[in-house]
């Protein structure tokens, strides 16, 4: 009888020091917060939506498991734990991506504002060629304040680039080029007509 | 005795970790990445309460589930967390089917917006083309367009939240283009000014009925001069205005065509524009008009009434500062038919349904 009170008591005491002695990661938690946070703070809602939606995702999972395992006698964070630090090293990997995400948005909405300009030149370049005189046809009048309008546009977008809203900038530029096109059609037109 | 100790602890690992697990129901996946689903169609931004409420939803049943996981193997039972989520499911279903409707009718109320929006822009560059006006109109209307095109784009890329910003924004731009505009349309639509123009246009008609003389009649809106005999339409020729030709002239350099009845006080036959009438403006009325637009602050007081209004040649698309232009073999025609002497009358427009009229009511 005394043997079967001892074993028990050891394996009791086994289980004990292997399992109920765990600790909750609480740091690991706050660790991969603050990394996603990191991603947030560089930007990533902008440059990286649907990664930063999966690593909250990844996380509540992860904090579901430290749940699952705080309301259990016999508690065992080591799959929270791996959770966690899968969590953590993504955003991390996220983070250091993002840079490079943004200078492509930067390069992308320079881009467009570039050749948002050269299509507003030769819009220009068009209207130059109008017929001069003491007045021209009223279409080509018009067509200068069009122009004078789209180069406007172009101001606002290289201030969006400036203020860094790289995606916001690429549109209004991309608008003013397709704009451009269609005014330098209308010069041709008009042209064509007065000839 | 060994063998009952064995036995005793095999009991307990079995009490304790269960001989097997029952697995996680399969809703609990589903509904994992149905909300993913929900998210990326746009829930947030579209049903913010309802994908709240579904997220909440989700939440509870995690935690009951959390709190079966909990629990001993044997003691586990997922039937009510498999039923809540499938409910979830259920309502996750809905929920996408609403965004989705929602995102439809979004789309058409779009489609209608970018539409009439499209159509208020055209008849604003049609109106300022029309009446050679609206270098600052015209600027805002591009704005306007390219707000437009920005729009459309983002309506073509789901981002409807986006296109309604933008749409949002087109009425300013809009309101300030028929804003500048409007002092010159609403003349063209006022009913008492285009009786006073009429009664102009029929006096000059008269006068060439009774003395069986020629009348000269020009009127803006349609861009023609017509030149009466006897009473009756004789030539009827297309001319150019003012570079503000739609405005009534006040005072010199405002580049607009003065209204009134006038007569031709001289003919020049070396113009520099080919051939030219000179014509008596200011007139009496004129000058009334110049001192009281000066009275009441309207103009600078520094600024001169101009004069050297002239019906001349030099192709009548040209755009001028004030005077009537015509293509240079119809200046001719017409220099050869009048004398000085011939009455001139210039007015707006003549018709109450003109085409300035019918459209600014659409506007």
């Amino acid at each position: 009888m005394k043997r079967l009170f001892l074993s028990l008591t050891v394996t009791l005491a086994m289980l004990f020091v292997l399992t109920s002695c765990a600790k909750q990661p609480t740091q690991e938690m706050n660790d991969s917060k603050a990394a996603i946070d990191a991603v947030i703070a560089d930007g990533g809602e902008k440059y990286a939506n649907e990664e930063v939606k999966a690593l909250n995702d990844q996380l509540t999972a992860a904090t579901d498991e430290v749940k699952v395992q705080d309301g259990k006698f016999f508690k065992n964070y080591d799959k929270a734990k791996e959770m966690l630090a899968k969590v953590k090293a993504d955003a991390d990997a996220l983070k250091a991506e993002i840079p490079a995400r943004k200078e492509k948005a930067k390069n992308d909405a320079t881009a467009a504002l570039d050749a948002a300009k050269t299509a507003v030149t030769d819009a220009k370049a068009l209207l130059a060629k109008a017929p001069k005189g003491k007045g021209t046809k009223a279409d080509i009048e018009a067509m200068k304040a069009d122009v004078a309008g789209l180069e406007a546009s172009l101001t606002e977008a290289e201030g969006l680039i400036a203020s860094e809203d790289y995606m916001a900038a690429t549109d209004k530029a991309n608008a003013a080029k397709d704009k451009a096109a269609q005014v330098a059609e209308q010069i041709n037109q008009a042209m064509a007509k007065k000839k | 005795m060994h063998g009952k100790i064995c036995a005793f602890l095999i009991l307990c690992h079995v009490i304790l970790y269960g001989c097997n697990t029952a697995p996680v129901p399969p809703e609990v996946a589903i509904a994992e990445t149905q909300e993913h689903e929900i998210w990326r169609a746009g829930a947030n931004f579209y049903m913010p309460a309802e994908y709240k409420a579904h997220k909440a939803a989700l939440r509870t049943a995690k935690d009951h589930l959390i709190k079966q996981q909990s629990r001993l193997s044997l003691f586990r039972d997922y039937e009510p967390v498999r039923k809540e989520f499938g409910d979830i499911i259920s309502g996750g279903n809905g929920l996408l089917n609403q965004i989705q409707e929602y995102k439809r009718t979004k789309l058409a109320s779009i489609v209608a917006q970018i539409t009439y929006f499209q159509n208020r822009i055209d008849t604003l560059k049609k109106l300022t083309l029309l009446i050679n006006e609206g270098r600052a109109a015209r600027r805002q209307l591009m704005s306007a367009e390219l707000l437009l095109t920005e729009a459309q784009r983002f309506a073509e890329k789901g981002k409807y939240s986006d296109a309604e910003k933008k749409l949002k924004i087109i009425p300013i731009y809009a309101a300030s283009a028929s804003e500048a505009i409007s002092p010159v349309l609403n003349r063209y639509a006022d009913r008492n000014q285009i009786s006073k123009w009429r009664t102009w246009a029929n006096e000059t008609i008269e006068v060439s009925r009774e003395k069986g003389s020629y009348s000269i009649f020009v009127s803006k809106i349609d861009r023609q001069l017509v030149l009466y005999k006897n009473g009756r339409p004789y030539k009827t020729y297309t001319v150019g205005l003012g570079k503000n030709g739609f405005h009534d002239k006040l005072h010199a350099g405002d580049l607009a065509t003065p209204e009134g009845k006038y007569y031709i006080t001289k003919k020049l036959p070396r113009s520099k524009y080919y051939r030219a009438l000179l014509i008596n403006y200011p007139n009496e009325e004129d000058v009334r008009q110049f001192a009281r637009a000066k009275k009441n602050g309207l103009i600078s007081k520094r600024a001169g009434i101009g004069g050297l209004i002239e019906i001349h040649g030099g192709g009548k698309e040209g755009m001028t500062y004030g005077c009537i232009a015509m293509d240079d073999h119809h200046i001719q025609e017409l220099y050869n038919l009048v004398n000085v002497g011939t009455p001139v009358t210039i007015v707006g427009a003549i018709d109450y349904d003109n085409i300035i009229s019918s459209t600014i009511k659409d506007l």
